[in-house]
């Protein structure tokens, strides 16, 4: 009886895996040949940690796809990237009523990448149904009560209530009617994955998108606007940020569009990286839950929150710039208040500013109250006591930080604040949670953030108004007076008196305090010397948004250019059937393997003893 | 007889597939409200989420209405689509397997491979400073966290001594000239994931192979093999190894398990873009029907690969045949 | 490793069915024979202690967080410091609660659902014994891991979660050893004649099968524990842990989403890993120890 020759197998196999070993060893030298310079096509490189899960702006929330679709598609009335004013994008030209409730806009005379002429058509289709009710971008069409279009050059909207941005404030993308409109609402909303070429009216519109690897972006051919300097814009996914920004270092990538605070200093140590940090439209801030009994029956918190001057004791004794320089490494800005320095045309340094921090004052208001100094312990005053739980989502290592941060200041004038790490579910569920039909927060403290539209602060102003309440207000807090300034600011057409109002506003809400905001994020971006030149922050210009505008405006992607000596390079198509030959490959090793030394034995039973 | 055994086998198998799927709906239905999926569109209406409930056929009764409208998109392979890209869970499922596949399974063939000829090799020097040194080195391995090893291989190897790529399964942004590079550098990708992966499974095959080893090698037929003046390294090949080996395929059945959780955490830290990694994106975005699919499909392939390793132990071993 | 794999040798033991007891021989020199069981012992010792001491132990508030991000070993940060400037040293003395908690008391639950429905079915037999049997079998096929995810994704993060999730997908491992032994023993002369004098079942249980059948499931949770460190460090590394804790898995979560790897920051990387390699390592050698006690053909005199 032959014995099964398992030696002649095990080694066979050794030598098969040695033989890939040194296989891959080699494949160092045989990767470098794989980029083939020719200086044809000048390309730009953005590295992303992810890439967006979606092209389908009815469903898509990440803010990749917004970076994406800037590009992809103009809106009917684009930004101008030095101060974020309304300027031609579809619409060459708009004219509003004397009632201030009409606008007429005049469309130029453009065409789609495809070769089909832009229409009102399209403007109507995209407003009413891309902004229709239920859908993501519904906020932007609230006010518009009607569409019409009397020509394929002119669209006329009506609002219900004057509104100053009405104009530069339908942040909605304008798609081709002939080819979205013949998908039903109901898919769109659900599966409908964008065809590929995706149409488009922007400078560059995708021409590939390769899961999990790359989306390239080229010219469209039919663009009538500033010639770009790229013919191509290639997104490239890498996983996570650390891997991107090695990617920079390595040179694999022109551009990081976002860069983590940890990394963003040492980055910019680096040869022939720049570091550029902007301000933004979104912070971080220390929130109190004010609801009434009568909103809010059911709502879950110590009373004591509610109390204004523990509020403004709390406030002066937090240490903004403190919180910026530990928490997020100095990396964002101290915020003064709950508008944005961002806001330029509207930014006014609140008089009542808490800054900086007065522990005396602060102790002061707390006596005054007749909140009983217990020296160690928390402070008291009949059954209540000034101790409250802080939330802080377990997403954010800043938030967490900047919460202990606040527990140990507050700590110093006998108020206790117990910070608990809870997820980004929890914390939902503790702000939007509802009993019989009414909100019932079930919360004292937390520490969150929010983002607003980069052209107009509205909707971080609205957070505070008491609609707001049971939708997006998380402090719960309402005053009438409030109220009022909210809608006069959003019917004053003319800046500087909107200016004024929202001044106001800041103001109340200084004194009232439903929100300590505590911080505003930056922009953290990053990109090579030697690769790129022309680079402006923009979107706002000066100390403003970013570098290419990202998710706002396509123009700055037109001045962007490469650096002289920079060499451009082109990219053919790949397939990947590769990693199946490559499985098969293995596969069929171990299948070789088995009937071999199955074989080898003759079919005889192993020798075994009993 | 033996067709017999193995139809029971596969019988069961079934079985316990089905049990999965009927376990999937309840775990999804009843543990998890799937209108918490909804909220993450703002501001949505009660009429907009009620629309969606019927869409998604959640008006429907429990039992006679979505579980047997789920019995039967399952069949067909309609897993739902996924809450994130809007894309049919089984095509993103498809996307991702052939990556996970490669992944595991040159991770498991060179786990098998260098795990059984250590194996050997230590039982054959039983005591001696080599045994006790592959004995502490696999121990280690089976302790220590797969994950844990593939960050420091990352530190090491593309840190510190950078010669290999941190993550992902190909050079992101280039476009490969020919087959012949795309291979290598996907295989250059493939090294330190495939070598996590395979530290990971080692230690345990190194065990078996060892222990089993060291029962046959004190049968009584080898004694007598060798009284017969056969060089003892053909002994140890031709008559020891071979009898050693069956255990090791009841092993790689159990190992089945512990090969998909590594999957998830490698391929976590590797980028490395299959099925492990659509669970991590699933997790972090509450992506419920690709969990479900992804528990699904996990569940499925252990359950297969256990059957395939009773047919491979039935073809292997001659005494399953004859009971 | 984080599957759940039922230890080979417990397995054949019970297969084979003979009566195990650990009273002949005394536990300590069972432990402490080997040097292998003096240090595991040891280690083990050690991690319980700083697991009930290491917050007094610990030099820093090992959340508190400072400039001085990434730090190498100093010594002020013996350990260094992570991305927030918190002391490693610390949080790792700290974490190594969780670790020890999340272990003993999901083996405990895992000990317990096993035993019960390894009796049940093993004792009474006939259909409640298959049902229970093929309950056990689907959820020794499962996956554990994902099986986990889904659980732990599906509830919210917490310690109790953590431990509910983990015992409850552990246990089956223990329920077969336990069935297989209690079907051998059902058929033993002692138990016949115990059954045979009128001796009722819960009787019976107590008298013979429990004792006899302890020692297994003792051994069997020993390595359960691994498992369930290991467990509970994967879950909370995909960031499915107690948020409020931290934990050695959270602290390599924490160590490569914050760019630790690039950094080169070795000492932010290795201690936590290290630290559960070790204990787990410790525990599952004190488990084999007991496995070989009780299975004697498994020892291997080295």
């Amino acid at each position: 009886m032959k014995r099964p020759r398992i030696r002649g197998t095990v080694g066979g196999a050794l030598l098969a895996a040695l033989a890939a070993i040194v296989a891959v060893l080699v494949a160092p030298a045989g990767a470098q040949e794989t980029t083939t310079e020719d200086g044809g096509k000048a390309v730009l490189k953005i590295g992303w940690g992810q890439d967006p899960q979606t092209l389908n702006p009815f469903v898509g929330l990440d803010e990749e796809n917004y970076t994406v679709w800037a590009l992809n598609w103009d809106l009917l009335v684009n930004f101008d990237p030095e101060d974020l004013q309304p300027a031609p994008g579809i619409a060459e030209s708009w004219e509003v009523s004397d009632d201030q409730q009409t606008v007429t806009f005049t469309l130029a005379d453009r065409k789609w990448s495809d070769g089909t002429p832009i229409t009102s058509r399209d403007v109507k289709y995209s407003l009413d149904v891309l902004g229709g009710e239920g859908t993501l971008f519904a906020g932007y069409t609230s006010n518009v009560e009607s569409v019409t279009t009397p020509d394929d050059k002119t669209v006329v909207v009506k609002t219900k209530q004057p509104e100053a941005r009405i104009v530069g404030g339908l942040f909605i993308y304008i798609l081709p009617e002939h080819i979205w409109g013949k998908v039903p609402v109901s898919e769109l909303t659900s599966s409908y994955q964008p065809e590929i070429p995706m149409v488009g009216s922007g400078p560059f519109i995708v021409t590939e998108f390769e899961r999990n690897r790359i989306l390239r972006m080229e010219r469209n051919p039919e663009w009538s606007g500033e010639e770009p300097n790229f013919d191509e814009v290639q997104f490239i996914k890498y996983g996570n940020e650390d891997a991107t920004e090695r990617a920079l270092q390595l040179g694999e990538v022109d551009i990081v569009a976002e860069v983590q605070p940890s990394t963003f200093e040492r980055l910019g140590n680096e040869e022939n990286i720049e570091t550029v940090r902007g301000a933004s439209p979104s912070y971080t801030e220390l929130a109190f839950n004010l609801c009434s009994a009568e909103d809010c029956p059911d709502a879950e918190f110590n009373p004591a929150v509610q109390d204004k001057t523990v509020r403004q004791a709390i406030a002066n004794v937090i240490a903004r710039e403190r919180i910026n320089e530990i928490s997020a490494l100095g990396t964002s800005f101290v915020a003064n208040g709950i508008l944005p320095s961002f806001y330029k045309t509207f930014y006014e340094t609140p008089e009542l500013d808490y800054n900086p921090t007065d522990v005396e004052e602060a102790k002061r208001l707390l006596d005054e109250a007749g909140w009983q100094d217990n020296g160690d312990q928390p402070r008291t005053k009949g059954d209540q006591t000034l101790s409250f739980e802080l939330q802080v989502r377990s997403e954010s290592q800043s938030d967490i930080q900047a919460s202990r941060l606040i527990a140990e200041m507050v700590k110093e004038i006998g108020v206790e604040f117990k910070v608990q790490v809870v997820s980004v579910d929890a914390l939902t569920e503790a702000t939007v949670r509802f009993v019989d039909g009414k909100p019932a927060p079930d919360f004292d403290t937390f520490v969150w953030g929010w983002g607003g539209d980069p052209y107009d602060p509205s909707f971080l102003l609205s957070l505070f108004t008491t609609e707001e309440i049971g939708n997006s207000s998380d402090s719960f807090y309402s005053n009438p007076e409030y109220d009022r300034l909210f809608r006069e600011q959003a019917a004053a057409f003319d800046d500087e008196e909107r200016k004024q109002i929202i001044g106001q506003m800041v103001d109340l809400t200084q004194e009232d305090l439903p929100y300590v905001v505590l911080t505003e994020d930056p922009n953290l971006q990053a990109y090579r010397t030697d690769r790129l030149s022309n680079v402006e922050q923009q979107c706002p210009a000066d100390e403003g948004g970013d570098i290419f505008c990202e998710q706002i405006s396509y123009e700055p992607m037109l001045t962007l250019a490469l650096a002289d000596g920079s060499s451009s390079d082109d990219d053919g198509g790949g397939g990947s059937g590769v990693l199946i030959a490559i499985g098969v490959l293995v596969v069929g090793a171990i299948v070789y393997f088995v009937i071999r030394s199955r074989r080898r034995g003759g079919g005889g039973p192993i020798e075994l003893e009993e | 007889m033996s067709g017999r055994w193995l139809a029971g086998k596969a019988a069961a198998a079934v079985v316990t597939l089905v049990f999965v799927i009927v376990f999937n709906f309840f775990l999804f239905r009843v543990m998890g409200d799937p209108t918490t999926q909804f909220t993450r569109i703002p501001n949505i209406t009660p009429t907009e989420l009620a629309d969606l409930r019927s869409d998604y056929g959640l008006d429907k009764p429990l039992l006679t209405g979505q579980f047997v409208d789920y019995i039967g998109d399952t069949a067909s392979f309609d897993l739902g689509t996924s809450q994130r890209s809007r894309r049919a869970v089984w095509t993103e499922i498809k996307d991702a397997l052939p990556w996970t596949l490669l992944l595991v399974g040159v991770g498991t063939l060179l786990a098998t491979l260098i795990g059984s000829w250590l194996g050997v090799i230590a039982a054959t020097r039983r005591g001696r400073n080599s045994d006790n040194g592959l004995l502490g080195f696999s121990l280690f391995t089976y302790a220590a966290p797969e994950y844990w090893i593939g960050i420091i291989l990352i530190l090491v190897f593309a840190f510190w001594i950078p010669i290999l790529p941190a993550g992902l399964q190909m050079t992101p942004g280039v476009e490969f000239s020919s087959w012949v590079s795309e291979v290598t550098d996907v295989a250059e990708h493939l090294i330190l994931p495939a070598t996590a992966m395979t530290l990971m499974l080692l230690g345990q095959y190194f065990l078996i192979m060892r222990s089993s080893m060291v029962d046959v090698l004190t049968e009584d037929f080898i004694t007598v093999k060798r009284a017969t003046g056969l060089p003892w390294d053909r002994v140890v090949s031709r008559h020891a190894v071979p009898n050693a080996l069956l255990p090791l395929v009841t092993l790689s059945a159990i190992q089945f398990g512990a090969v998909v959780g590594g999957a998830i955490t490698i391929e976590t830290i590797f980028s490395w873009p299959g099925l492990g990694e659509l669970t991590f994106q699933a997790i972090n975005d509450k992506d419920f029907p690709v969990l479900q699919g992804v528990f699904l499909v996990f569940s499925a392939g252990v359950i297969f690969a256990n059957l395939l390793a009773d047919c491979l132990y039935f073809y292997l071993d001659p005494r399953v045949k004859a009971d | 490793m984080s599957g759940t794999a039922t230890p080979a040798g417990l397995d054949a033991r019970a297969a084979a069915g003979a009566p195990v007891e650990l009273a002949d021989e005394r536990l300590r020199d069972v432990l402490l024979g080997t040097w292998r069981g003096r240090i595991s012992v040891g280690l083990l010792g050690f991690f319980i202690f700083i697991a009930i001491f290491g917050s007094l132990l610990a030099p820093d508030d090992p959340y508190a967080s400072s400039l001085d991000v990434l730090a190498p070993p100093s010594w002020a940060h013996p350990l260094g410091t992570t991305e927030q400037g918190s002391d490693v040293l610390s949080q790792l003395l700290v974490g190594a609660r969780v670790s020890i908690v999340v272990g003993f008391a999901a083996a405990a639950i895992s000990a317990l659902l096993g035993s019960i429905v390894g009796l049940t079915g093993g004792y009474l037999g006939g259909w409640p014994d298959r049902i229970l049997d093929a309950l056990e079998n689907w959820f020794l096929v499962i996956p554990a891991l994902p099986l986990m995810i889904v659980l732990a994704r599906l509830l919210d993060p917490s310690l109790g979660v953590l431990i509910l999730v983990i015992g409850l997908t552990s246990w089956a491992g223990t329920g077969r050893i336990v069935r297989a032994q209690v079907l051998t023993l059902r058929e033993r002369a002692f138990v016949e004649r115990a059954k045979a004098l009128g001796a009722g079942d819960t009787y019976v249980i107590r008298t013979h099968i429990l004792p006899n059948t302890l020692p297994l499931i003792f051994a069997n949770t020993v390595l359960i524990v691994a498992v369930a460190i290991l467990s509970e460090a994967a879950l909370s590394f995909l960031g499915l842990g107690d948020p409020s804790r931290i934990s050695w898995g959270t602290m390599l979560e924490n160590a490569f989403d914050s760019g630790a790897p690039s950094a080169e920051a070795w000492w932010y990387v290795i201690p936590p890993g290290l630290c559960i390699t070790l204990l787990v390592l410790s525990v599952s050698v004190i488990g084999f120890l007991f496995e070989e006690h009780i299975n004697p053909r498994l020892r291997d005199d080295r």
